[in-house]
């Protein structure tokens, strides 16, 4: 079997350890991460309990970076929702690789563990296969969902001391993490063509609606039509090949 | 002084992103055992975040040259060192060539 279902051998809070052992290097790696969302977050008014229910509730980091900068820049809620929705649906196709490991567990339990599918808990979890255990998810996600809600809470306190993120380059944070997201995506010379539909759709509609996340959605079905037209043919078996 | 513990309009954005993000994760296992989508539909799915990522930074990023060699920059060593290490090297970079151009 190789569902989540804790077999009997395992020890669960070896599995538990185990997990929060695996989760250290990337904590490390996202709390300046959270911290910087953080003091961008108290730069564009929001408060520390702000933060700490986004953190709480969201726990996504692009599209928490994503909801503070189009909330600082006053755009509509419903624009901001709509953004993080298209930010986050690589989630459907991050749990549908996930699938084995979910099949016969019960709906509730599947629920609550997929709260907690970060990028990186599903790359770990990937990566442990048919090993993988409850215990060990949450050991990951429970590690991960602390230290990110303490960082981006603590970053939001210390806010008011980064006096101009411009003038330090931080606005520039936001491409960069954006770009580093994008590089990790990348899968051959086959993903330009969406991409450079998405950037000059987005390009085209910034240029006639400045500021609004208009050019995010033209963008987004700009690639999305792109790909469907040249994957139209292709089974999954010969894109393999 | 400003006593506001927190915004009820964000918090209302808040819940309604969390609850849509959510959905996303839950989705993807729930979707897989009872949709088959054809090869057009999934060509889209798979390309979506991708193509939203690059219209997030496509106008900010090319807003000016400094901003367009420096993420160019980033681009290029995104996959060679971590991600915080790429991320700070860009800004870096960006503060540089704000400076020079």
């Amino acid at each position: 079997m190789t569902t989540i279902t804790l077999p009997s051998p395992v020890s669960v809070p070896r599995e538990v350890a185990l997990g929060a052992v695996h989760a250290l290097p990337i904590l490390a790696g996202a709390v300046p991460f959270g911290l910087l969302l953080g003091s961008l977050a108290a730069k564009a008014g929001l408060t520390p309990l702000d933060m700490g229910l986004m953190s709480g509730i969201i726990f996504a980091g692009s599209s928490q970076f994503v909801t503070v900068e189009m909330w600082g820049h006053g755009a509509p809620g419903l624009a901001v929702i709509a953004s993080v929705l298209l930010v986050n649906l690589r989630h459907l196709l991050m749990g549908a690789t996930l699938a084995p490991r979910f099949q016969g567990v019960p709906p509730v339990r599947a629920a609550l563990a997929l709260f907690f599918m970060t990028d990186e808990v599903w790359a770990l979890a990937l990566r442990r296969g048919g090993q993988l255990t409850f215990a060990y998810w949450f050991g990951v996600g429970l590690t991960l969902y602390v230290g990110w809600l303490c960082a981006t809470v603590a970053g939001t306190l210390a806010g008011a001391l980064v006096s101009d993120p411009a003038a330090w380059g931080l606005d520039f944070t936001f491409i960069a993490v954006f770009l580093c997201l994008l590089a990790g995506l990348w899968s051959g010379a086959g993903s330009l063509p969406p991409w450079l539909a998405s950037a000059a759709a987005a390009l085209a509609v910034h240029s006639l609606l400045p500021g609004g996340p208009w050019h995010i959605l033209a963008g987004a079905v700009a690639g999305g039509a792109v790909a469907a037209w040249r994957g139209r043919s292709a089974t999954p078996g010969q894109e393999a090949k | 002084m400003d006593t506001t513990l927190f915004d009820p309009g964000l918090l209302g954005v808040i819940v309604a992103a969390g609850l849509l993000t959510w959905m996303t994760r839950v989705g993807g296992p729930w979707l897989i055992a009872r949709v088959r989508l054809g090869p057009a539909a999934n060509a889209a799915l798979e390309a979506t975040p991708g193509a939203v990522l690059v219209a997030l930074v496509a106008p900010a990023a090319l807003s000016r040259p400094s901003d367009a060699i420096a993420a160019l920059f980033v681009c290029l060593i995104a996959r060679r060192v971590p991600m915080a290490l790429a991320v700070a090297l860009g800004v870096l970079a960006v503060v540089i060539l704000r400076r020079l151009l």
